[in-house]
């Protein structure tokens, strides 16, 4: 068994050669690099859902403005306090750096975990491009409590899209990843023209003068949707705080950061979150309060913008989905040592599009994001905890790396024990993170300091 | 130069398509163009965006500019 974990680690670490040493001072780039990567990064399908459902849970005018001003603040200094530093001070990407602490057992765990995440999130914006080709063919969207697939027209829609955007990563991630350079300023038009469009319908007056009044009477109205739960301030502002906790509090972005001049360059992270986060979710929920609060991307998109929106649709969930489906290839990778990349890429983009058929997965969308932040969220707090505590409590780091230890088993008990406590403790979904991560940097760094005092 | 002056020239054309896009969504929001104006507008100048920004990405990959 440990000369299998062995074998798959020494593979895994093949894998990610390229970036085991950290960045030279002459690779660091401006932070006009930084500002434009998060501008593109942050509208993604996945938004035309996310400001939709804030409409559909009821959320009040007041509470979603200052709740995505605030959590989007919040966002923004995660980045900025919490990863850029580290990023900064070790030049090193998650990946190497979790090896050097908690071994390269629990990163192969990291890394299957973060590929079956990866591959639900793909899903999810192949079902929301779905909606938008299915709109052509009068192919009915899965109704709001839906699980399983509605129609046999939705599963064919999904697996020709999942089959189509799996080819497309398979013989050409390079190229599309450039045509997603180019279409995410137009999709983030997309999004700001729609709104605009549908104002008019919604019964705004070109002088803007009873704007506030339509949005807080037919658009953010505080009337939650049938069967949907009520959302308020507080329910918005941990929201646009966790949508990314996986990348910030949880450390993912270091790959990113690594790459920065100073860690203040995590306030570039606002040039995503406020465009991508707060004006895009916007629009959206605009747009669906104007097509009578029907959770409908394709629809949408459509009525605001014509054939260029159901184009916008498709082509913010192919160019998103994409990079998800290369990354959870690229994860996955690791448990397959020997397999080309074609071929991991099809295993992926198969269970990718599979997962897509299920509309739970993008109807419950703001729970899943939710899940997927704290299943990853205790690996940022270990790493969290021997970056910064350990030296201050005089605790030795990276005992993993120097004792050659495969698991460390702190690191794996504190996170499987977090994950077990953040189950059962009695909060909303979304404010269980926060406590869970407290609970990870004090378990860990106890457990630690119990055995340097054996 | 050539490829240079290319960068630019296709750089600011797709910007202007970009701005185009809005200014339709603003018309149409005013009053001043009928919906399907509006939306066949929109659709012209997202085709000259991807037409423009792409060429500029090309521009400036095989030009001098791409350093």
């Amino acid at each position: 068994m440990s000369e299998r974990i062995a074998r798959l680690a020494a593979a895994m670490d093949r894998l990610y050669e390229f970036d085991r040493e950290p960045v030279a001072p002459d690779k660091l780039q401006s932070g006009g690099k930084f500002a434009g990567l998060f501008a593109g990064e942050h509208v993604a399908a996945t938004e035309f859902v996310i400001g939709a459902f804030f409409v559909l849970h009821g959320v009040g005018a007041r509470d979603l403005l200052l709740g995505l001003l605030l959590g989007n603040l919040l966002a923004v200094l995660s980045w900025t306090f919490i990863c850029a530093p580290i990023a900064v001070r070790t030049r090193l990407t998650l990946y190497w750096y979790l090896r050097k602490i908690a071994g390269p057992g629990v990163t192969l765990v990291y890394n299957i975990a973060n590929a079956f995440l990866y591959c639900i999130l793909a899903g999810a914006m192949i079902s929301v491009s779905a909606t938008a080709v299915g709109l052509l063919f009068g192919i009915p969207v899965p109704k709001l409590d839906a699980v399983l697939p509605s129609s046999a027209g939705w599963i064919l829609i999904t697996v020709v899209l999942g089959a189509a955007f799996t080819t497309v990563a398979i013989l050409g991630f390079a190229k599309l990843s450039r045509f997603a350079e180019v279409a995410a300023p137009w999709i983030f038009v997309v999004f700001v023209a729609g709104a605009l469009a549908m104002l008019p319908r919604l019964g705004v007056t070109p002088d803007l003068g009873n704007l506030w009044d339509v949005a807080t009477t037919q658009i953010w109205n505080g009337v939650a949707a049938a069967g949907q739960e009520k959302f308020g301030f507080w329910h918005v502002l941990s929201f646009a705080w966790f949508c990314n906790l996986a990348m910030h509090v949880g450390l993912s972005d270091m790959a990113l950061f690594r790459y920065a001049k100073k860690w203040t360059y995590g306030l570039y992270s606002a040039f995503g979150m406020y465009p991508g986060h707060m004006l895009a979710w916007l629009a959206s929920g605009v747009m669906v309060a104007a097509i009578g609060r029907e959770m409908h991307p394709g629809l949408m998109a459509y009525e605001a913008v014509g054939i260029a929106g159901v184009a916008g649709v498709l082509f913010a969930g192919w160019t998103t989905a994409n990079p998800t489906l290369y990354r959870a290839g690229l994860a996955l990778q690791t448990v397959t040592p020997g397999w080309p990349r074609w071929k991991i890429t099809l295993v992926a983009g198969t269970a990718t599009t599979v997962l897509a058929c299920f509309p739970v997965f993008f109807l419950k969308l703001l729970d899943y994001v939710a899940i997927y932040g704290i299943v990853l969220m205790p690996i940022g707090a270990i790493v969290f905890a021997e970056h910064w505590l350990f030296p201050l409590l005089k605790i030795e780091q990276y005992q993993a790396e120097k004792r050659g230890w495969t698991f460390n088993g702190a690191a794996l008990a504190v996170w499987l024990g977090t994950l077990a406590v953040v189950f059962f403790l009695p909060l909303h979904l979304y404010f269980r993170w926060l406590p869970g991560w407290m609970i990870a940097l004090v378990s860990y760094t106890a457990l630690m300091a119990a055995r340097r005092s054996k | 130069m050539k490829h240079s002056f290319l960068t630019r020239l296709t750089g600011w054309l797709s910007l202007v398509s970009l701005a185009l896009c809005l200014a339709a969504a603003l018309f149409y929001f005013l009053g001043r163009i009928p919906e399907a104006t509006y939306k066949l507008t929109f659709l012209l100048a997202s085709i000259a965006w991807f037409v423009l920004a792409t060429g500029r990405k090309i521009a400036g990959k095989d030009g001098p500019a791409a350093g």
